[in-house]
C-alpha cells in the first residue's frame, strides 16, 4: 500500500514538473562554414588575405554594398550628392545606427576611418582606395564631405571596401607604427554579425546583429572554421560536420555532388579572376629605357597572335584544366564584373587549318632547318629567328604546368615551338615588366569590381611603369582610357569600355583561355535560403548569410 | 669520467650546436627567393610607398651584413655602415633579448605564436608517442618471446606494412574512415561554439577529436618501435643469463622484465627520444590532414608566406627538441648502462 501510495506521488510530481516546466527553448541557429584559411589579421588596414575580408564584410558596414549582380546600393549612407563639376561628393549617413559596443555610428567615424586609410601608406589595400581623395571632412554627425583631385567614375568601388571603422576604439591606435601593429581583436563593427571568438588558424564565431538597420540575419551565430586541406573540406560538407564549404577541388564536385542531401552549385566567382596567356608585344619603339625588350619578334604581329587564337582549343582547356567548371574567356575584364563585361565579343573558333592558312599567307614558312617550326619573320631568310616561344609560368600555379602541356600540343599543329619553364614568381616579375625579357607567360589577375584596374593594364602609359605585361600600345584605345576615366554616366562609360574589349579582342592582344567559376557545396537539410541563382556565386557572403534559415 | 664533468661537456656541445643553429637559421632563409613584403600581398596597386613602409616595419630595409643589401638576390650593398644597424646584429640581439620579432604575416609576436602551436603540438604528440611506446614495446616483447609463431609474423607483417604506409595517406584514409563511420571530427582541436559548454562536454569534445591524429601517429611510430624491440630482444633473450634465469625457476613475466627488459631497452630509449624531437617536426603532415593547429602547420603555413620570423622562431624550436632530446638520450643511455660512460 505504501509501496503503491509512493508511485502514486511519484507520478503526481512527475505530472505537476511537467506541466509546470518552461518550454524547452530553441536551440539557436547556428551556420556553419567549412574554409581552407583564417583571416591574417583583424586590423582592416593591413590584413591581406580573402578570408579575412570575408569577415570584415559581415562585421562592417561600408558606404556602399557591392550586390551579387554587379551593382551597387547605398550602405550607410540614405542618400549623395555629387556636385556639378564631379568633384564633391556629399554623403548623407543614416541616422540611429550603433555599433556593436552600443555607441552610435556618426559621420565623424566615416571620415575618421578614410583618413585613417588615407594617412597611412602602409595599408596596401586600403590606401589606393583614397588616392583619389584631397580631403575627407564632417561638418556634422550625419554628413561626410569628400573632395576629389580628379573626376573619377567609379567612387562606389573606392568607398565599398573601405569598412567604418568606430572613431572611439582606433583613436588611440591611429597615428604612426600603432596603427599597423594595433590587432583589433574586438572587432567592434555596426555590421548584420558581430564577432563571439576567434582563434587564428582555426576558427571565427560570429553572432547574428539582430538590430541591423538594412540586413538583421535570420540565424544566431555563424560559425567559419578552418580547414587544412580540400580534402577534408569535401568530407566535412558530405558528413554534415558543416553546413557549408566556400571551395572544393573540381575533380571532387561531381562525387560530392552525388551525396544525398549536399548540393553543388557553381557561376562565376563573386570576387573576380582571370587567367592569361600573355604575349610580349613591347617592339624596339615602344622598349623602356633600361628594358631588355627580348620578345620574339614574331608576337608583334598581329596575324600570328590571331593565329594562335585559332589554334587554341579552350574547350579542351577549360575540360581538362576545370574539369568543366569554366568558360571560355575573351578579354581581360572578366564575365565576372556584371555590366563592364563586353558579352557581345564573337570569340575567334578553334580551326587550326584556318590558322595555318593565316599564316602561310602572311608568309611565314616554315624554316628548313627547324623541325617544322615556322620562321618567325616572313620569307625566311636563312638564319631567322624561328616561332619558338619561351613560355614561363609562375611555379606557384597549380594549373599553368598542364596548360603549357596542352597548349604546346594545340601549337604544334600550326609549325609553332614552345620551351616551357616554371619560374618563380618574384623572378617571373622582374623578367615581366617592364624588362620584357620573355615571349610568352602564363599568368593571371584578381580584379576589383570596377574594370579601370585592368583596362589600366593595356595601356601604352603602362608600358614603362610596369604595369602593362605585354607592351601593347593603341593610340585609340589610350584615348577611350582616358574618356572612360571621367565619364560619369554610367551607360556611356559601359559603352567606352565595351569598345576598348573589342579593340583588345580584335588586335588579340592576349589569349583568355578561361574564366574559372566559383564552386561551392551547401547542405540541403540545415539551412535554406542561399543566393544560388545571381550571375555571381559567394555563399560565404552576407546576402547568403543574412537570408538563411534553419529547415523545419 | 665524472657524471659533472659529462654532463658539462654534453651541455657545452649542445649550446655550441645551438648557437650553430642559430646563425644558420637567419641565412637559411634569407637565401628563399621572394620578398616577404610582397609575398602576400600579390595586388599591383600596392604603391612603392607602401612596399618601402612595410620593408622598413620589418627591418627589410637595413642591410643584411655590411657590404650585403640582400641575400636573395645577393646583392652588395654599402660596406661603410653601422653592424649595429644590421638586419643580422639586429636579429642577434633580439634573441638575446628573448624576442623572436614580429610575424609578417599574422602581425602578432613569434614567441606568442610559436607557445600556442606548441602546446597544441605537444598535446598532440605526448598522446600519440605514449601510445605508440607503449603498444611497440609490448608488441616487441610479445613478438620476441614467441618468436618464429603465428603471433610474431603476424607482428613483423603489420608492422611492416604499417611502418611503410605514407603518413599523409594514412591520415586521409582514417579521416574519411573515421569521419563517416564513427562520426569523429574531421579537423580542428576543438568544436568551435563550445566554449559556453561544460568542462566535461569540452573535455570528451577534445579527446574526441584527438583521436584520428593520435591514431594516424600510433600506427605509423609503433611499427617502429615493435620491430627494434623484437630484435634486441631476440638479441637478450639468447643470452646466457637469460637462460640461467630461466634455469633459476623464473616466471616468464620476471624473465622478461627484469633480465631481458631493461638490457633490450637501450636502443629503444635511443629511438624514442630522438623521434621526441624530430615528431615535432614530423607532425607537419598529421597536422596539415587533420586541421590541428600546431607548430607542423605553422612552418608549413609560413614557408609560402616568406614568413622569416615564424620559420627562424619554429626551426630554433625544432633544432633545441632534437638538441636537448639527444643530449637526454645520451644521459639517460649513460645512467642505464655505466659501460657507456665509462668508455667516454
Amino acid at each position: 500500500m505504501r509501496k503503491l501510495f509512493r508511485l502514486l506521488l511519484m507520478l503526481a510530481c512527475g505530472l505537476l514538473a511537467a506541466c509546470t516546466a518552461a518550454p524547452t527553448p530553441e536551440p539557436p541557429a547556428v551556420a556553419r562554414i567549412g574554409y581552407g584559411g583564417s583571416p591574417d589579421t583583424l586590423n582592416p588596414g593591413t590584413a591581406v588575405l580573402t578570408e579575412a575580408y570575408t569577415i570584415f564584410a559581415l562585421v562592417y558596414d561600408a558606404m556602399y554594398t557591392y550586390n551579387l549582380d554587379g551593382t551597387y546600393s547605398l550602405g550607410l549612407a540614405e542618400s549623395v550628392d555629387r556636385s556639378a563639376d564631379g568633384l564633391t561628393y556629399t554623403y548623407k549617413i543614416r541616422s540611429g545606427i550603433k555599433f556593436h559596443d552600443g555607441q552610435p555610428l556618426t559621420a565623424r567615424d566615416v571620415a575618421f576611418t578614410y583618413n585613417l586609410n588615407k594617412a597611412h601608406a602602409e595599408y596596401p589595400y586600403m590606401n589606393p582606395y583614397t588616392a583619389s581623395m584631397e580631403s575627407i571632412t564632417a561638418p556634422d554627425d550625419t554628413t561626410v564631405v569628400i573632395r576629389l583631385n580628379a573626376v573619377i567614375p567609379n567612387i562606389e568601388s573606392q568607398l565599398v571596401f573601405q569598412y567604418v571603422l568606430p572613431a572611439h576604439v582606433w583613436q588611440a591606435h591611429a597615428a604612426g607604427a600603432a596603427a599597423v601593429e594595433f590587432e583589433n581583436e574586438t572587432l567592434i563593427g555596426s555590421g548584420p554579425f558581430k564577432l563571439l571568438e576567434y582563434k587564428q588558424g582555426e576558427f571565427v564565431r560570429l553572432g547574428a546583429n539582430k538590430q541591423h538597420f538594412s540586413r538583421p540575419p535570420k540565424v544566431d551565430e555563424v560559425i567559419f572554421q578552418t580547414f587544412g586541406n580540400p580534402d577534408a573540406l569535401v568530407q566535412a560538407v558530405s558528413t554534415g560536420q558543416v553546413d557549408m564549404i566556400t571551395e572544393l577541388p573540381n575533380a571532387a564536385a561531381e562525387k560530392l555532388g552525388k551525396a544525398p542531401n549536399v548540393k553543388v552549385v557553381s557561376a562565376a566567382p563573386f570576387a573576380p579572376a582571370v587567367s592569361d596567356i600573355i604575349f610580349n608585344q613591347a617592339t624596339s619603339a615602344s622598349c623602356p629605357s633600361k628594358s631588355a625588350c627580348t620578345g620574339n619578334v614574331a608576337l608583334q604581329d598581329r596575324q600570328v597572335r590571331v593565329a594562335l587564337a585559332h589554334a587554341t582549343n579552350k574547350q579542351q582547356l577549360i575540360d581538362v584544366l576545370l574539369l568543366g567548371k569554366g568558360t571560355p574567356g575573351l578579354t581581360l575584364i572578366p564575365n565576372g564584373l556584371g555590366m563592364w563585361f563586353n558579352n557581345s565579343l564573337q570569340d575567334y573558333e578553334y580551326n587550326p587549318a584556318k590558322a595555318n592558312k593565316i599564316l602561310d599567307d602572311a608568309g611565314y614558312v616554315p624554316a628548313g632547318w627547324s623541325d617544322g617550326i615556322r620562321c618567325a619573320v616572313p620569307v625566311c631568310p636563312y638564319g631567322s629567328p624561328i616561332m619558338n616561344f619561351r613560355m614561363y609560368w609562375p611555379s606557384d600555379s597549380v594549373d599553368a604546368p598542364r596548360m603549357a602541356e596542352l597548349l604546346a600540343g594545340m601549337w604544334k599543329e600550326i609549325g609553332v615551338g614552345v620551351q616551357p619553364q616554371a619560374i618563380d614568381p618574384d623572378a617571373l616579375t622582374a623578367l615581366c615588366c617592364p624588362a620584357f625579357d620573355f615571349d610568352i607567360m602564363l599568368w593571371g589577375w584578381g580584379s576589383d569590381p570596377d574594370p579601370n584596374l585592368l583596362l589600366n593594364v593595356m595601356r601604352t602609359e603602362s608600358i614603362a611603369t610596369g604595369s602593362s605585361e605585354t607592351g601593347y600600345s593603341n593610340a585609340r584605345y589610350d584615348a577611350l582610357y582616358e574618356q572612360q576615366s571621367v565619364e560619369l554616366d554610367l551607360k556611356k562609360r559601359q559603352a567606352l569600355v565595351w569598345e576598348m574589349q573589342r579593340l583588345v579582342h580584335e588586335d588579340a592582344v592576349y589569349i583568355i583561355p578561361y574564366y574559372e567559376m566559383q564552386v561551392q557545396a551547401v547542405r540541403t537539410d540545415r539551412f535554406t535560403g542561399w543566393i544560388v541563382d545571381q550571375n555571381k556565386l559567394d555563399l560565404s557572403d552576407v546576402s547568403s548569410l543574412v537570408n538563411i534559415t534553419p529547415v523545419k | 669520467m665524472h657524471a659533472g664533468q659529462l654532463l658539462l661537456r654534453k651541455a657545452g656541445s649542445a649550446l655550441l650546436t645551438i648557437g650553430f643553429v642559430l646563425v644558420l637559421n637567419f641565412f637559411l632563409f634569407r637565401v628563399l627567393p621572394g620578398d616577404p613584403a610582397r609575398a602576400g600581398i600579390k595586388d599591383p596597386r600596392m604603391t612603392r610607398a607602401a612596399q618601402a613602409a612595410i620593408h622598413e616595419r620589418f627591418g627589410l630595409d637595413k642591410p643584411v651584413l655590411p657590404c650585403l643589401a640582400s641575400l636573395n638576390p645577393l646583392r652588395r650593398g654599402p660596406c661603410l655602415v653601422n653592424p649595429l644597424q644590421t638586419q643580422f646584429f639586429i636579429y642577434v640581439n633580439n634573441l638575446l633579448h628573448g624576442e623572436l620579432g614580429i610575424s609578417y604575416h599574422t602581425k602578432i609576436p613569434v614567441g606568442q605564436l610559436l607557445r600556442a602551436r606548441l602546446w597544441n603540438t605537444a598535446v598532440l604528440l605526448s598522446a600519440g608517442q605514449t601510445l605508440a611506446i607503449v603498444l611497440g614495446v609490448a608488441g616487441g616483447v610479445l613478438a620476441a618471446w614467441q618468436a618464429h609463431t603465428r603471433i610474431d609474423y603476424a607482428a613483423l607483417i603489420i608492422s611492416l606494412v604499417a611502418w611503410s604506409l605514407p603518413t599523409f595517406w594514412l591520415g586521409l584514409i582514417l579521416l574519411f574512415w573515421g569521419s563517416r563511420y564513427a562520426g569523429l571530427p574531421i579537423g580542428g582541436q576543438l568544436t568551435p561554439g563550445l566554449a559556453a559548454a561544460g568542462t566535461w562536454a569540452q573535455f570528451t569534445d577534445a579527446a574526441r577529436h584527438l583521436v584520428l591524429p593520435t591514431l594516424t601517429q600510433t600506427i605509423i611510430y609503433l611499427a617502429e618501435y615493435l620491430l627494434i624491440m623484437r630484435s634486441t630482444m631476440l638479441d637478450v633473450l639468447a643470452e646466457d643469463y637469460i637462460l640461467t634465469a630461466k634455469a633459476k625457476g623464473l616466471s616468464t613475466f620476471q624473465v622478461l622484465k627484469d633480465h631481458a627488459l631493461r638490457n633490450a631497452a637501450l636502443p629503444i630509449i635511443t629511438i624514442v627520444a630522438l623521434n621526441l624531437g624530430f615528431t615535432v617536426a614530423g607532425a607537419v603532415q598529421i597536422e596539415a590532414v587533420f586541421s590541428w593547429p600546431g607548430l607542423g602547420q605553422a612552418i608549413f603555413e609560413s614557408v609560402a608566406r616568406r614568413d622569416y620570423p615564424v620559420l627562424q622562431g619554429a626551426f630554433l624550436l625544432l633544432a633545441v627538441s632534437v638538441i636537448v632530446a639527444n643530449l637526454l638520450a645520451d644521459l639517460l643511455y649513460s645512467w642505464l648502462d655505466p659501460r657507456v660512460q665509462a668508455a667516454l
